[in-house]
């Protein structure tokens, strides 16, 4: 019961330093970084989500994040239809789409499963390309509303401030909902399926359905992920939403932390503030990167918030042996 | 309308048989050892870049390089299995997928430092072109065919004809029992990965003879490849050299007589489907 | 000590994130320290593909500007009223992706207090920073990208050297109109838009002939096998190939077009020097096809500036420049005559109408058609002239120029503006 206490004070104290970020950062360009993390965390959440905690990986975040952001474009660009409305619509569009992605995916488990994704991944992405009279192809589609500007006029914060706080509240609800979900029997049901499919199909549990649940729920996150990233860029075009943008999706659970909250939410964070500081050597970049996914794997497999629970676990074991 | 056609078909088995070639490296290692080998396309293309340089640098002839690099991969390929992959041999199958991709990235920036970013276009003296009636044939491209034909049954006879081979048959169809027959079980991963590359290599070769070595080019092939694999049935030998060339004329003949800018959507659209109506492939054993 | 265990948590978070803070913004002071501290400095940005598949744009405009830069500084740098400022570059490789370019241009702009932005090879990545750039208090210079849409957007902080795509196509199409050609088939890179548009332009004026364009295939970036296409189009009977597109694929459609057996006649608009056709197919291969597109580094049809460009690129960096390249290099001159003329590197409102007035500077590289002596037209838009070339012997042979009406061109992109 008190480590609950201390999570929810820790959650407090850490939302309320988040909160006053703006203020404190002076380099607009830091903030702008921290903004597409927090977008990442809504994408990450949702790739833990069929990942972590389902034990399905998928490689098609990022083409489920070009749904998202093409649909809340086309409708805002070309319909004239409200942002918040296309915004809120994201979710709901990248998963049905996502139900005629997952019916034939799921019926595999493993390397199978993660090949398919990843063809449906392409095929997104082929079509983005050339259906140029729909999604202007690989010029992309410019000129989309940008939040910032518009919440920048209501709540009088500057656009780039405004903009943060958006993509921290959608970082926050986001993970409150896998939170919640998790804990719930659905959530208890996933994690039984990651551990023993046949098992838990065995003793009458409706695998199917949970399993599609999990695939679906995770890629309307990716979507609302990508509904945010066109409103805050102001401009997409296909190569943002490619398997490569998918692998970062693995990477940031894998790094921070698969089958755990607040994995994805460091993970993301890692994922988009690393190739910043690994700008000093360009050529290096890649093979850094690969290095650092293998040792991380081998030494790490749990990522790194599993690591520092472990350390934080010894350093109570040692001070409780005072 | 018919020389059209054979030509077309032509065109779609010499892409055919890179595909099968890349396709029979990812077969061997996923069936025998159960990994989805993704850095398979980067290794083929080091294989690619390698054997420019032998050309330019060393002077030696297109098929004399090959022999020399072919054998280069092999040890390539074992020391992979022994560094990257072995550490996880017991984790969860995810893990070594992850490792894949971490390999792949590790193998595309060394491509990049050593090669740099352009494309890198291997130059034969094979520029001949063979008329048959209207279809046109360039000698290379013959050429690759036959060597591809080659590889295969080498490895086929590999497998089938010698002890190595009937040991690497006996861990994939039942480990503990290999194991109690005193088969060397340890050496069997390295002795795949050796085979593997050693093909990948030549793939890339071709790779870089008939198109170009670029950046990013991996991915795409071991893509299609995997393409291969669920097509013909994961594991399965003929199943990726049968699976190869259809893949390949398929998309030769939907560029030619559909539309070209869809072409590659031919391979994706064959995984999904497959995966509909067949999981196992079309030459797999039926297994979940 | 109870107390303290239970704290540990959330406290140690806080201190991390506190550090972390703490760092981002000793970090950015410094930048802005070192930015500020050197005098007479005048930084200027790049924005370019400087590695993955743009980099064979990004990289020679790259070089091009160092190029400009080393001459200006050797000369004294920028005379700014009794100050002399030399250039400095902070560049960063925006990969011709989108997402990076923003990342990039906000990075020039917020953390390293740069106004002057040039480079732009690659249109993905320049039209993402064009959403925003109307808004900075900036400038920017774009080169080698060739999207239309680029300069159709009214932006007065924003200067193209390169003119679109399909203000060559028309002067082309005409072209091989005169040559009595009547059966065209067409294999390019057709999804991208300012390749589409050329063949659109291209064919305006083609039809005029009684002529056809029989076929319309395409290929991607990425592509190198078109034998498929190349047959198809094999099988229609063309009197002419016209190949549109990226150098890479291209090159493999006209080896491909020889090893299937075509002989007729082969049309390209594609750009890239001898070199970089060389390493795809032979000089056989290559024989006769014609490429018809913008001017650009002609040794024979430019000034003699060209040919010590041409020689100071190849000593510098051991290869021949990319015919595209001065874009970049012409950027560095009038950012400079601008500075010059207005005498502020800080007002940029003077800077642009300085810009936007100016005739083409004397050390240009290209040949610019002025519109009512002026450099750029209402657009930002800046025009060279066309020409046909022809392979010949292992070289590119400049033939002639292209009939080209940059005038009424610039009516027709005013009036695209939405």
């Amino acid at each position: 019961m008190k480590k609950k206490g201390t999570w929810f004070v820790g959650t407090a104290i850490v939302l309320g330093s988040a909160a006053f970020l703006p203020g404190i950062v002076t380099v607009p360009y830091y903030l702008h970084l921290t903004i597409l993390a927090l977008i990442w965390v809504v994408v990450a959440q949702g790739q833990n989500l069929i990942q972590g905690y389902t034990g399905y990986v998928t490689i098609a975040q990022g083409g489920f994040m070009g749904i998202g952001a093409y649909s809340s474009a086309l409708l805002s660009v070309k319909l004239g239809w409200p942002v918040w409305g296309t915004l809120a619509l994201t979710p709901l569009l990248t998963g049905l789409l996502a139900i005629l992605v997952g019916y034939p995916s799921l019926r595999v488990k493993g390397h199978y499963f993660a090949i398919v994704t990843l063809a449906f991944n392409m095929v997104i992405y082929i079509v983005l390309f050339n259906y140029r009279s729909l999604t202007g192809g690989e010029a992309g589609l410019t000129d989309i509303p940008r939040l910032g500007d518009l919440l920048s006029g209501m709540i009088g914060f500057s656009a780039l401030s405004s903009f943060y706080y958006l993509a921290l509240l959608a970082a926050v609800i986001t993970t409150g909902m896998c939170w919640l979900l998790i804990n719930s029997r659905v959530g208890r049901n996933l994690i039984a399926i990651r551990q023993n499919e046949a098992l838990t199909d065995g003793i009458g549990i409706a695998i199917w359905r949970y399993k599609l649940f999990a695939f679906v729920a995770s890629a309307s996150m990716a979507g609302l992920g990508g509904g945010l990233y066109a409103h805050f860029i102001g401009f997409i075009n296909p190569d943002t939403f490619t398997v490569g943008q998918s692998l970062n999706a693995i990477l940031a659970v894998i790094v921070g932390g698969s089958g755990t909250l607040l994995g994805p939410v460091v993970g993301s964070f890692v994922v988009v503030f690393l190739p910043e500081y690994l700008r000093i050597a360009d050529f290096f970049r890649l093979i850094v990167y690969g290095l650092i996914l293998i040792l991380a794997t081998i030494f790490m497999p749990k990522g790194i918030v599993f690591v520092v629970g472990q350390l934080l676990k010894k350093m109570e074991g040692i001070r409780s042996d005072k | 309308m018919l020389s059209e056609f054979v030509q077309q078909i032509i065109n779609g088995l010499t892409i055919g048989g890179i595909y099968s070639l890349l396709a029979l490296g990812l077969t061997v290692v996923y069936g025998i050892l159960g990994i989805a080998h993704f850095a398979h396309g980067s290794i083929a293309m080091l294989g690619g870049y390698f054997i420019f340089v032998l050309l330019k640098k060393v002077g030696l002839p297109f098929f004399g390089a090959i022999a020399v690099a072919m054998p280069a991969g092999a040890v390539l390929g074992i020391f992979i299995e022994r560094w990257a992959y072995r550490p996880v041999q017991e984790d969860s199958p995810i893990n070594a997928f992850i490792i894949a991709l971490g390999l792949t990235m590790v193998i595309d920036g060394a491509n990049l430092l050593m090669f740099g970013a352009d494309q890198v276009v291997i130059p034969t003296k094979y520029n001949n072109v063979i008329h048959l009636g209207k279809v046109a044939i360039v000698e290379l491209r013959l050429y690759v065919i036959l060597t591809t034909v080659l590889l295969i049954l080498g490895m086929t006879a590999f497998i089938n004809r010698t002890s190595t081979g009937m040991a690497v048959r006996a861990v994939a169809q039942n480990r503990a029992a290999a194991i109690l027959m005193g088969i060397d079980v340890n050496r069997i991963p390295a002795i795949i990965f050796a085979i593997s590359s050693a093909l990948g290599v030549a793939a890339g070769a071709f790779v870089g003879a008939l198109f170009a070595i670029a950046p990013g080019v991996g991915e795409n092939y071991v893509i299609k490849g995997f393409a291969v694999l669920i097509l013909g049935g994961l594991g399965s030998i003929p199943g990726a050299v049968v699976g190869g060339l259809v893949i390949g004329v398929s998309e030769t003949l939907a560029a030619g007589f559909i539309s070209s800018s869809y072409k590659d959507v031919i391979a994706f659209l064959v995984m999904i489907f497959v995966m509909l109506l067949r999981p196992e492939g079309l030459l797999g054993k039926a297994e979940r | 000590m109870r107390g303290g265990r239970n704290m540990s948590n959330p406290i140690g978070r806080l201190r991390t994130q506190v550090w972390w803070i703490a760092l981002v913004v000793l970090f950015g002071l410094l930048t802005a320290a070192t930015a500020g501290a050197a005098d007479k400095e005048l930084t200027i940005g790049v924005s370019d593909a400087l590695t993955g598949g743009g980099a064979t744009y990004g990289m020679p405009q790259m070089n091009a500007i160092k190029l400009a830069v080393d001459d200006i500084n050797g000369k004294g740098g920028i005379k700014i009223g009794k100050d002399n400022y030399k250039i400095k570059i902070i560049a960063y490789d925006d990969q011709a992706n989108p997402t990076e370019a923003t990342n990039s241009v906000r990075k020039l702009i917020d953390r390293d207090r740069v106004k002057y932005l040039l480079g732009f090879c690659c249109s993905p990545s320049t039209s993402a920073v064009a959403s925003f750039i109307g808004k900075e208090n900036a400038v920017m210079l774009v080169g080698n990208a060739a999207e239309r849409t680029i300069t159709t957007r009214g932006l007065p902080n924003l200067f193209r050297t390169r003119p679109p795509a399909d203000y060559s196509g028309g002067a082309a199409g005409a072209f091989v109109r005169g040559k009595g050609v009547k059966r065209v088939a067409c294999i390019g890179a057709l999804d991208i838009a300012f390749y589409s548009l050329y063949l659109e332009s291209f064919e305006r004026e083609f039809v005029k002939g009684g002529g056809k364009i029989i076929a319309k295939e395409t290929f991607s970036l990425k592509d190198r096998d078109m034998t498929p296409q190349l047959t198809k189009v094999r099988a229609l009977n063309p009197d002419a190939l016209l190949v549109i597109g990226y150098i890479e694929p291209a090159a493999f459609v006209y080896r491909q077009s020889v090893e299937l057996g075509m002989k007729v006649q082969r049309f390209g608009f594609t750009s890239g020097n001898e070199e970089q056709f060389l390493t795809v197919a032979t000089s056989e291969q290559m024989e006769g096809v014609w490429d018809l597109r913008p001017t650009e580094l002609t040794l024979e049809a430019l000034k003699p500036s060209a040919k010590v460009y041409y020689d100071s690129y190849k000593k510098k960096f051991g290869m021949t420049p990319m015919p595209a390249s001065p874009y970049a290099y012409d950027q560095v001159y009038v950012l400079k005559h601008a500075l010059e003329k207005a005498g502020t590197l800080e007002d940029i409102k003077k800077v642009i109408s300085e810009i936007a007035t100016m005739p083409v500077p004397p050390e240009a590289i290209m040949k610019y058609m002025p519109i009512n002596g002026k450099m750029f037209d209402e657009n930002g838009q800046a025009y060279t002239t066309n020409s046909a070339f022809q392979w010949h012997n292992g070289k590119w042979r400049y033939v002639a120029d292209l009939p080209s009406d940059p005038a009424a061109y610039s009516v027709y992109l005013r009036s695209l503006r939405k």
